[in-house]
């Protein structure tokens, strides 16, 4: 039958059929094992194919009235979009921008919002610490007794110090002790204060407070029997990074809250989706703190024994944090 | 006469949302359902599990490990099962989890960009506040005091509100990332009716361009719907159905136009594909001059 029979809408599709099918084909194949299954010439054709269906799909709105062509290219054209524009960067690539750039970059950023989240935290433990040199008993108020491991009002100074010169009183290897720390309660609080700051900084502001007043009746109990200067060595080894860690989830919860409740020229919503780049990076990093905290926890505390050497590796890893923050991932230009 | 009727007013069941790519064609999508979304989530837990507790159960049996190095693979494995399987499997497959892939959902960014990283990891961090948490606590309600439950109710009831009260059924995570999750479509090229098959190389039907002056657009793609029934998968019932409706259509398109000859018994079909092809190229060629028509309404946009 000759194409002059034909009406134009006809024509049209005659002429372009070949191509759209050619590009499903290779949509799918997309789709199922991914943009690396293609070569070079083929990948190239998906580009080129995608954009010449996008022009079909432009052009057949305006001249054709068949709806079966429409619908296809329609979903043709989403699927070969979305095949198109997947996500470029490789994991391993994706990792190393982070941690070389992007998060040193956003602590400095959000300075104001951990500041915020460091001053919570330090009122916190001050007032922990006050309140239980004026009556001992809000102790047992602040901490849940499965928290402190029987160190309570009872325990002695001698008690005390065989917790924390104890070796493996434990009884558990470092992996163990590793793995438990992981997902204890510090986590579990990191992601609530974190995720929790979106409802206007409030929940994120209360557990920050609430984690410092346990520190700080943690911390007087012990100054109380005399053994301040232990209890700090032994909180320092792992507490520098991982009170650090859970000040950085703080201020992440409060940029987001922030946004919220000053989201100046922009929307709400906006100012959201802007800053919550922000915050989600700080969530990262405080994860990333976290587990190096388990690590120290794990492998150091209870072998290194020494109080000394205690606080040089704890404040040591505070001190290489925070040269990172500063120094890391500073481009030419760059104003601080 | 039908000409006083009014245009009824017809509403899409389906939302759906349009996302234009860098190209500049505008794209339309359909969002994906909430319970479509419910159920992948559920499929993604389930998998998730199974697949946790079957490997602990054959590392146990196997009873390779010490029970220490055993607890701690165990504590891994189900902390990778909350927001690290989510993220990699959706960097991995663009957009989809395994049960996203089941269900056939897929995610994309409203911004008609592609799908960044920084995109999965937020949605599906806030995974953490909006499924896991909850659902949780929704388990362990038994064992809370009045006030707990309260606070967990109205969170949860938050919660739901968020993606049913969006436009795109957005929840917070999607809100935040700027994502939302749509049905990928299906392409079937369905053959042309425009194009005749080479056993009739030319119609026996004919009509004149008065006679096309009835109907538009949504008449001539509902007929189209009609024809292109595969007469070939329907069972003997559907079969009469079917042709009983192309009698009654050709029927009431041959009184509509006035045809003068008379459709002999069995040419229905033929009668309406001829109808459809004149139809087509009538209209195609009034909407090239700027005459697009609706519907059989068209008339009365004209008057206005």
């Amino acid at each position: 039958m000759s194409d002059a029979d034909l009406i134009r809408s006809a024509r049209f599709r005659q002429e372009r059929e070949t191509g759209w099918k050619r590009l499903s084909e290779l949509v799918n194949r997309v789709e199922r094992k991914g943009a690396p299954s293609l070569s070079f010439d083929e990948a190239q054709e998906l580009a080129t194919l995608y954009r010449q269906a996008m022009t079909s799909l432009s052009l057949a709105r305006e001249i054709s009235l068949d709806r079966g062509l429409l619908a296809f290219l329609e979903s043709l054209c989403a699927r070969a979009y979305l095949a198109v524009y997947a996500p470029q960067d490789s994991l391993r690539g994706l990792v190393w921008k982070l941690l070389s750039r992007s998060i040193p970059q956003t602590v400095r950023r959000t300075g104001l919002p951990i500041l915020i989240a460091f001053m919570t935290m330090f009122l916190g433990a001050l007032a922990g610490y006050l309140l239980f040199f004026e009556d001992a008993t809000w102790y047992n108020t602040f901490m849940p007794p499965d928290m402190a491991g029987g160190r309570g009002l009872g325990s002695s100074r001698e008690d005390l110090l065989s917790v924390i010169y104890g070796g493996d009183g434990i009884g558990t290897s470092g992996f163990a002790a590793f793995a438990a720390y992981l997902f204890s309660h510090n986590t579990q609080i990191s992601i609530f204060i974190f995720s929790l700051g979106v409802l206007l900084c409030v929940p994120s502001f209360v557990l920050t407070f609430y984690n410092g007043l346990l520190l700080g009746a943690f911390v007087a109990l012990h100054v109380d029997r005399g053994i301040g200067y232990d209890i700090a060595a032994w909180l320092s080894i792992h507490g520098v990074t991982e009170i650090g860690a859970i000040i950085i989830a703080c201020a992440g919860g409060f940029r987001l809250g922030l946004s919220v409740l000053f989201p100046g020229q922009l929307t709400r919503a906006d100012s959201l989706r802007l800053h919550g780049r922000d915050a989600v990076k700080l969530a990262i990093l405080a994860a990333i703190m976290l587990v190096v905290a388990a690590i120290l926890e794990g492998f150091f505390r209870q072998s290194v024994q020494d109080a000394e050497v205690r606080l040089v590796i704890g404040w040591g890893a505070g001190a290489l944090w925070l040269a990172y923050f500063l120094l890391a991932g500073r481009e030419r230009g760059e104003r601080s | 006469m039908s000409a006083r009727r009014r245009r009824p007013k017809i509403k899409d069941p389906v939302k759906r949302h349009t996302l234009t790519p860098p190209e500049g064609v505008p794209l339309t999508f359909e969002v994906a359902s909430i319970g479509a979304r419910f159920a992948a989530q559920l499929l993604d837990i389930l998998f998730t599990l199974l697949f946790v507790i079957s490997f602990l159960g054959l590392l146990l049996l196997s009873n390779l490990m010490s029970g220490d190095m055993f607890m701690i693979i165990a504590v891994l494995m189900f902390f990778g099962l909350r927001v690290p399987y989510y993220v990699i499997t959706e960097l991995m497959w663009n957009g989809q989890t395994l049960g996203k892939r089941l269900v056939k959902l897929r995610v994309v960014s409203s911004d008609g960009k592609g799908l960044s990283a920084y995109s999965v990891t937020v949605r599906n961090m806030m995974k953490e506040a909006e499924v896991f948490m909850p659902g949780l606590y929704l388990l362990a309600s038994s064992a809370m005091d009045g006030w707990t439950k309260l606070i967990v109710v109205v969170w949860v009831f938050i919660l739901l509100i968020v993606p049913i009260r969006s436009k795109r059924n957005q929840r917070l995570g999607d809100i935040i990332a700027g994502t939302y999750v749509v049905e990928i479509p299906k392409p079937v090229l369905l053959p042309d009716l425009a194009v005749r098959g080479t056993a009739a190389p030319k119609d026996r039907f004919t009509f004149q361009p008065n006679q096309l002056d009835h109907y538009g657009r949504y008449e001539l793609q509902t007929l189209e719907t009609l024809l292109q029934v595969k007469t070939g998968q329907l069972d003997a019932g559907g079969r009469m159905r079917h042709d009983d409706t192309v009698r009654k259509v050709a029927a009431t398109i041959a009184r509509r136009i006035d045809f003068a000859e008379a459709i002999a018994r069995g040419r229905e079909d033929e009668f309406l594909r001829a109808f459809y092809r004149a139809q087509r190229g009538y209209l195609e060629n009034r909407k090239l001059f700027g005459d697009a028509r609706e519907d059989k309404f068209h008339h009365q946009d004209n008057d206005r």
